[in-house]
């Protein structure tokens, strides 16, 4: 695959209620990230938008956001995924040739609806939608107990990631303040309010408001905006069936597919060796480990050793600290390219060359999507 | 011509299920410091237009971002009562069943603005008098609250061009 680099970015504070419009929101997101790469904004050939209809209450939901996105009379489409997918989808417009620069944002802002009523109306409307048993609590704690069960793994090491996530998070200024708890316990997590048994409360992020850019640009354009630009060297995405009683819900076999796709166009052979530092996009903190065992980081019921060796897990927090709808693979991407550029401040895994970032969409990770990111120095 | 065998011969209809589409409860986030001044303004009287410094467009009603420089212009300006109809259609009453009074629905350029906005007139002009060029007045409510509502309507005023038009055919 053709090197694509990521050349600017720009994260909005996380928060459970932002005091900005939707408009300001999404425009103090892409000026930063034109304003973090010295671009303009004549310089953007295509905008690839990630926003979801009933998230923002209306149809079409890209259209109301033009100006602000900086789309106003070029090349726009939306995605309704995740902010991962709007990213792979600005990749295929760089590598097509016709762009020079794509700017690409997620935005939701969960505080003006209820993040899990919604997810209901994504479920199949005969079946799924009339039962109301299923939702992303119940899928999670699911999702939780046939992992638990199948590797014999106990709720203490599932608890522990959370843990390693809320510590993270502390370190991370951009994580929403309410995730920062630098001296939680196994035992508090372990105590916190059942979701769903036995997925707790302090197992699940908190949707926020916030929104994600990012740019892309083709290699020579790339080196002419920065010298110090992240390489995109491998994408993969795949789709899983959309009944979960389909699926074996102690693996992610969409996940493994997709991760395997991404590691050989990057050309990674041994990606526990080789990577550095994983941003997985996890629903909760079982389905984390699920997604990191899927992408061949550990084996498979063997996750919980990632808190101690191995490729560094998420060390901005994970979804833990900026759960917002439509960008958390986006963030995820984001904070991916801030290790490789050695701009974590406060969290940097110190010689971090190689890293993986995935999104995912869909209940229990239907459709997961990964990248490869290469430090370009 | 013989029915594929997978077709069955006594099915009629495809099945059908009642749903709502519905999205519980949505609230709509709007920032009202940013147009604060705008409705100061509309409570004194005073319509105000918003000013990018960048291009030196006037957006009225203000736009929160200029699309062309991606920028939040910070200016407002001052603007008069009075504007042009850029282009306008017809609504009708619901009681007037056979469409015979068409009402008029304007697009109305205020003076020194960029942009247009859409109004209506009062209801007793005649709807075949309004034509693209023609000059309007702001007419305020009775009471001002400082909300978009404060002004009323748009009222035609005497155009000095078709005087001037008269006399060029004249002539
Ligand atoms: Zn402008």
């Amino acid at each position: 695959m053709e090197k694509v680099g990521i050349v600017g970015y720009y994260q909005l504070k996380p928060e459970l209620d932002i005091m900005m419009s939707p408009y300001e929101a999404i425009f103090t997101a892409v000026r930063g990230a034109l304003d973090s790469a010295g671009l303009k904004r004549k310089d953007i050939t295509t905008v690839v938008t990630c926003t979801n209809d009933y998230y923002d209450g209306k149809t079409i939901s890209n259209c109301f956001k033009v100006e602000a996105g900086g789309a106003y009379m070029k090349d726009e489409t939306k995605v309704e995924l995740d902010g991962a997918h709007a990213a792979a989808y600005g990749l295929y417009r760089i590598l097509s040739g016709n762009h020079k620069l794509a700017m690409i944002y997620g935005f939701s802002t969960p505080s003006c609806y209820f993040y899990e009523p919604v997810r209901i109306l994504e479920l199949d409307p005969t079946f799924d939608r009339t039962m109301s048993v299923i939702n992303p609590y119940t899928t999670g704690g699911m999702q939780m107990r046939a992992y638990m069960k199948a590797f014999g793994v106990n709720e203490e090491d599932i608890a522990k990631v959370a843990v390693q996530n809320y510590k993270n998070c502390s370190k991370n200024s951009l994580a929403l303040p309410e995730a920062k708890k630098p001296d939680i316990s196994v035992q508090d997590v372990l105590d916190s309010e059942i979701l769903s048994s036995p997925l707790r409360r302090l197992m699940y992020p908190i949707p926020c408001d916030g929104a994600t850019a990012m740019i892309l640009a083709p290699e020579r354009q790339s080196l002419k905006i920065t010298d110090n630009p992240v390489w995109i060297t491998g994408m993969g995405q795949c789709q899983e069936t959309y009944y979960l009683g389909d699926r074996d819900l102690s693996i992610s076999v969409s996940m493994e597919k997709a991760a395997e796709k991404a590691y050989k166009r990057a050309g990674i052979n041994d990606p526990k060796s080789e990577i550095d530092v994983a941003e997985i996009f996890g629903h909760t903190s079982c389905e984390e480990l699920i997604l990191a065992e899927a992408a061949h980081l550990s084996e498979k019921g063997k996750g919980a050793i990632l808190l101690d060796s191995g490729p560094a897990l998420n060390p901005s927090g994970g979804a833990m600290s900026a759960f917002t709808p439509c960008a958390s693979g986006l963030t995820r991407l984001v904070e991916a390219a801030k290790q490789l550029r050695g701009e974590a401040d406060g969290y940097q895994i110190s010689g971090a060359k190689k890293a993986i970032a995935s999104g995912q969409v869909g209940f229990c990770a239907q459709n997961n999507i990964v990248f490869v990111l290469e430090g370009g120095g | 011509m013989p029915l594929p065998a997978y077709i069955k011969k006594d099915y009629k209809r495809t099945r059908t299920l009642h749903g709502n589409w519905y999205l519980m409860n949505y609230k709509y986030k709007f920032n009202l410091s940013r147009t604060k001044v705008f409705l100061k303004g509309l409570k004194e009287g005073h319509i105000l237009g918003l000013k990018c410094r960048s291009c030196n467009t006037v957006s009225f009603p203000p736009r929160l971002i200029c699309g062309r420089c991606l920028v939040m212009p910070d200016q407002w300006v001052r603007l008069p009562e009075t504007g042009t109809i850029a282009t306008g259609s017809a609504s009708y009453d619901t009681n007037d069943k056979n469409r015979e009074r068409p009402l008029p629905v304007i697009a109305v350029r205020q003076d020194g603005a960029d942009t247009v906005w859409l109004h209506n007139m009062p209801k007793d002009i005649d709807f075949h008098s309004i034509y693209i060029g023609m000059p309007v007045k702001a007419v305020w409510a009775k009471e001002r609250t400082g909300s978009w509502f404060d002004i009323d309507h748009y009222d035609a005023i005497e155009d000095p061009a078709i005087e001037l038009n008269k006399k060029e055919q004249e002539k």
